[in-house]
């Protein structure tokens, strides 16, 4: 299958290589590692056999659940456009554009994209991407360790557990330290004490609970006792939201999901990574920069090479690699298809219909912990379990949410969702946690 | 002559630089459009809320297509020509992915969903996972790492936790070869560990008596591909293994090669204990301009409650999320690159028996044959069999003409064929190392070896500047300086460094 040899094709090679089968090609391999029998996996399919086999494999998921979870992945509204740019196949098939001469189109989609997220959250320079958010706020911190010196990082508790399992996994445990600290009202507390030891202070916009805050004053704090601050931004909200550069942090990541990348079930998306310049040779990944060809041509080229592995091995900045790429390109798209004004109303809409939810959960006497501070996303309390919850109403067609607690249930509302569904949702919920 | 692989007639040519969005941009136009709010409006109260508008482009929907669709013009690609990028694997990537990939609740699951809702995610991860543990002959396996490196750095991560349980806590040596590639010294510097090199004989194989000398009593593990970076099958693998073994190390399988031996070895009968695969390249999905990929990590049974998670695993009746008892945590926020494991299983199960026990047979074929016709025109590094790919060197004509790999890269840019990797591995000199892969014809093979023969000729001629090379394209050398100097990585930036300069 995709092996276009034909037999004259084959007599030709192996007499070019003076072998009469493929065995002769492993006559220096040693016998007893050799597979005699092959490999133990089924038969081949043909695509019209497959077309079936695979549409009947996706029929195993639960059709068309309406979503309500979030935590860092969001049902934003992916336009055909966006889809089907992004999966052109001079993008899709393409490799790191190490050949800048064949590659000005990825390389110049990509120095848009970083050009954008500079843009949107006030930075100076980003990188070309990263796997995703969670890993993207772990390689944030090691900037910060490695600026600073300092061991000790301080993070908001106000994360999706998943990425504070990530952080604690690519941090290494005996160097480092992580103070994990507690919202409270579901905010980051104003009083914050920061010390010199602090490397990194990381905090989410808005909380993982669905709370926002301004947060000049506290970065304002930790940048005074020298502390690299990082901010972990929803794409989607920076529409609307004030933008984490001009609250003054150092390095802005993010979760790009939402910008270019259907849900995925959570891969792959991108993980944005922007900073300021003075940072620039600490920076993970790849960068392209702006140059000139010897014509005096705009030329985009890979630039600061000298930070990554295949050039400093063991020295590099990161271990990265193969990066999120094609969803970058997602990413730039969408937001250019956006537009202010198009970012702005994904933002303004969502936090409207969570409004409006929120008070219609509130008529039905739900208690909405974080019903002020909160925006397009909030947690509910429930009667019944929160597990038995989500699985009662997947029944009745919604996802309703994510798990925060026993009885709590981080609800996350986007543009996409009418007021009908909010509606049925509402009621199906009454339903659920009364039956 | 007329091959599938030659891009020469590609519309590449096109001498004006394509404006950037931002350029295109004109106030008030727009190309999204929402519903209108349907829910009563309320006023928002809340300090983090901004008083303006973001700064993006604003474009027309047409004007956006037009600008995305001529980039897009603008670059090489797998779809477009042959692309001998040694070490990378530049496979044909089947169509049909796309649509299995587009399938509903497959794009469309959010990650957050129960297992009870997501049965037929699951089993694409375990089903995969049943085909990865019989390809690289391990127990068991997991989809966290997103990538290679990613993969790399969990392996390692699973040495140390593995090592620490069985307190051998002194054991901080990870052994990589002087040929590896760069991500292997870096993620074992990540993961906490020294970084000790073992040479490379003359023959292109790990130095065994070397390796004897570096093994000690703090030896953590082992690194290797096999085949390793210069494409050559390490026969003594069986005596390697057992070397680290016997001093209580673990070793570990780079599988950026795994391609060359898909159905004809498998790492696990090699001594190896942790294998990763690059799905995006032996698995044929796309690269994408430089992901995602995918680095699924394969272990023998007595790591398998180390691996990260939570991993796939099938009851009687259900597939459930599993997480290792001893597991080293998360690699990625979810279970990684899920729609890469898809299109992969899409492959796998194309190629099925058939197509599996061959895959390697094909891909070397390929690169022996192409060896041989090219070995005609500049030499090759090793006078060995290679398996999947090979380098070649051109430092003769570095010195007789000052010829480098790099100029030779550039100038078959021209004609219609993707450079292989330069200067690569980093032990041999002028290195240009080719891996044609399974998928290319004869005749593509055929063209490039002419082809090279043709430049090669011409780039001696007497009034060559070699500078000039690649002389087709919508641009020329970049110069590499300005921007590393002056940091221009937005736009603005180079305009700026005009004005002031």
């Amino acid at each position: 299958m995709f092996v276009p040899h034909s037999e004259i094709d084959l007599k030709k090679m192996f007499e070019e290589l003076s072998i009469s089968s493929l065995d002769d090609l492993f006559t220096h391999i040693p016998e007893t590692l050799k597979l005699n029998d092959g490999l133990n996996v089924p038969p081949s399919l043909s695509e019209l056999e497959s077309i079936s086999d695979f549409e009947n494999l996706e029929s195993k998921n639960t059709q068309d659940l309406i979503c309500f979870a979030g935590g860092g992945h969001y049902d934003v509204y992916l336009p055909q456009t966006v889809k089907s740019l992004t999966m052109r196949p001079e993008f899709m098939t393409s490799y790191t554009p190490y050949q800048a001469e064949i590659s000005q189109g990825i390389l110049q989609v990509l120095f848009e994209y970083q050009s954008l997220i500079c843009d949107l959250t006030d930075m100076e320079l980003a990188n070309a991407s990263l796997y995703d958010g969670a890993t993207s706020v772990a390689e944030a911190i090691s900037v910060a360790i490695n600026k600073t010196k300092r061991d000790n990082v301080v993070i908001s508790s106000g994360f999706n557990p998943n990425t504070k399992e990530v952080v604690n996994t690519l941090l290494d445990r005996n160097k480092f330290n992580i103070n994990y600290v507690d919202l409270v009202n579901y905010l980051f507390p104003e009083d914050y004490v920061f010390s010199e030891n602090d490397a990194a202070f990381v905090v989410s916009l808005p909380h993982y609970e669905g709370s926002a805050q301004d947060l000049t004053s506290i970065v304002q704090n930790a940048k005074a006792a020298g502390v690299i601050t990082i901010c972990y931004a929803d794409p989607s909200m920076l529409g609307i939201l004030k933008s984490p550069g001009s609250m003054g942090f150092d390095i802005v990541v993010a979760e790009g999901q939402s910008m270019g990348s259907p849900l995925s079930f959570g891969g792959p998306t991108v993980g944005w990574f922007a900073t300021r310049k003075e940072l620039a040779r600490l920076v993970p990944g790849r960068i392209i920069g702006e140059s000139r060809d010897s014509k005096n041509t705009k030329t985009y080229v890979m630039t600061l090479r000298a930070r990554e592995q295949d050039i400093r091995r063991e020295k590099a900045s990161s271990n990265i690699c193969t990066n999120q790429t094609l969803n970058a390109v997602g990413s730039t798209i969408h937001l250019s298809w956006l537009g202010p004004e198009g970012l702005y109303e994904i933002g303004y809409q969502a936090i409207q219909k969570a409004s409006y939810m929120k008070q219609l959960l509130t008529d039905n006497n739900f208690n909405v912990l974080n019903l002020s501070s909160s925006l397009r996303e909030f947690l509910v309390e429930t009667n019944k379990p929160a597990e038995e919850v989500i699985i009662e109403m997947g029944s009745k067609g919604f996802l309703a949410g994510i798990k925060y607690d026993d009885n709590q249930i981080l609800v996350a509302v986007t543009e996409k969702r009418t007021k009908a569904q909010i509606d049925s949702y509402v009621d199906s919920l009454v339903e659920v946690n009364s039956a | 002559m007329h091959s599938g692989g030659n891009a020469s007639s590609l519309p590449l040519v096109g001498g004006a630089p394509e404006p950037t969005i931002n350029q295109l941009s004109k106030p008030g136009r727009r190309a999204s459009r929402f519903p209108k709010l349907d829910v009563p409006v309320t006023e928002i109260n809340n300090s983090a809320i901004r008083n303006d508008k973001p700064s993006l482009p604003e474009v027309s929907e047409h004007d956006l297509v037009m600008h995305y669709s001529r980039l897009a013009h603008r670059n090489f690609a797998v779809d477009v020509g042959f692309y001998p990028l040694g070490s990378c694997t530049m496979k044909y990537n089947p169509r049909f992915a796309d649509y299995v990939a587009g399938l509903n609740t497959f794009a469309n699951s959010h990650p957050s969903t129960p297992s009870a809702f997501t049965q037929g995610n699951l089993k694409v991860l375990h089903e995969l996972g049943k085909f990865l543990i019989e390809i690289t002959g391990m127990d068991n396996a997991t989809f966290q790492p997103p990538a290679g490196a990613s993969g790399e750095l969990t392996g390692l991560l699973i040495i140390k936790k593995y090592l620490e349980e069985n307190n051998l806590t002194n054991k901080k040596d990870i052994i990589v070869p002087d040929s590896a590639h760069g991500t292997n010294p870096a993620s074992a510097k990540m993961a906490g560990f020294n970084v000790v090199e073992v040479s490379t004989d003359v023959r292109g194989m790990v130095n065994i008596d070397d390796l004897k000398e570096l093994v000690n009593e703090n030896t953590a593990g082992l690194m290797l591909t096999n085949p390793n970076t210069g494409g050559l099958f390490e026969e003594n693998i069986m005596e390697i293994s057992n070397i680290i073994h016997e001093n209580g190390g673990l070793v570990y399988y780079d599988g950026a090669n795994l391609n060359a031996i898909v159905g004809v070895c498998r790492p696990g009968d090699m001594g190896f204990d942790i294998v990763h695969s690059n799905l995006h390249k032996t698995f044929a999905t796309p690269h994408g301009g430089g992901g995602p990929g995918s680095g699924p990590v394969a272990v023998k049974a007595f790591l398998k409650e180390y691996l990260p998670g939570p991993i796939v695993e099938k009851n009687e009746n259900s597939y459930e999320w599993y997480m290792p008892k001893l597991s080293i945590g998360r690699m990625h926020g979810y279970h990684g690159n899920f729609l890469v494991a898809l299109r992969a299983l899409v492959y796998m199960k194309l190629l099925g028996k058939e197509g599996l026990d061959t895959l390697g047979s094909y891909a070397v074929l390929n690169a022996r044959y192409l060896s041989s016709v090219i070995s005609k025109v500049i030499p090759l590094a090793y006078n060995e069999p290679c398996m999947h790919e090979f380098v070649a060197t051109v430092k003769d004509l570095k010195k007789s003409h000052k010829i480098k790999a790099y100029d030779v890269g550039k100038a078959l840019l021209d004609k219609g064929f993707h450079s292989p990797t330069i200067y690569f591995p980093l032990i041999i000199e002028e290195a240009l190392m080719f891996e044609p892969t399974e998928t290319q014809t004869v005749d593509t093979l055929d063209d490039l070896a002419e082809t090279l023969k043709a430049i090669i000729d011409e780039l001696q001629g007497e009034d060559v500047s070699l500078e000039e090379y690649p002389k087709n394209l919508p641009v020329g050398r970049p110069n590499e300086l300005i921007p590393a100097k002056h940091l221009t990585v937005n736009w603005g930036d180079f305009e700026l460094l005009e004005i002031t300069e």
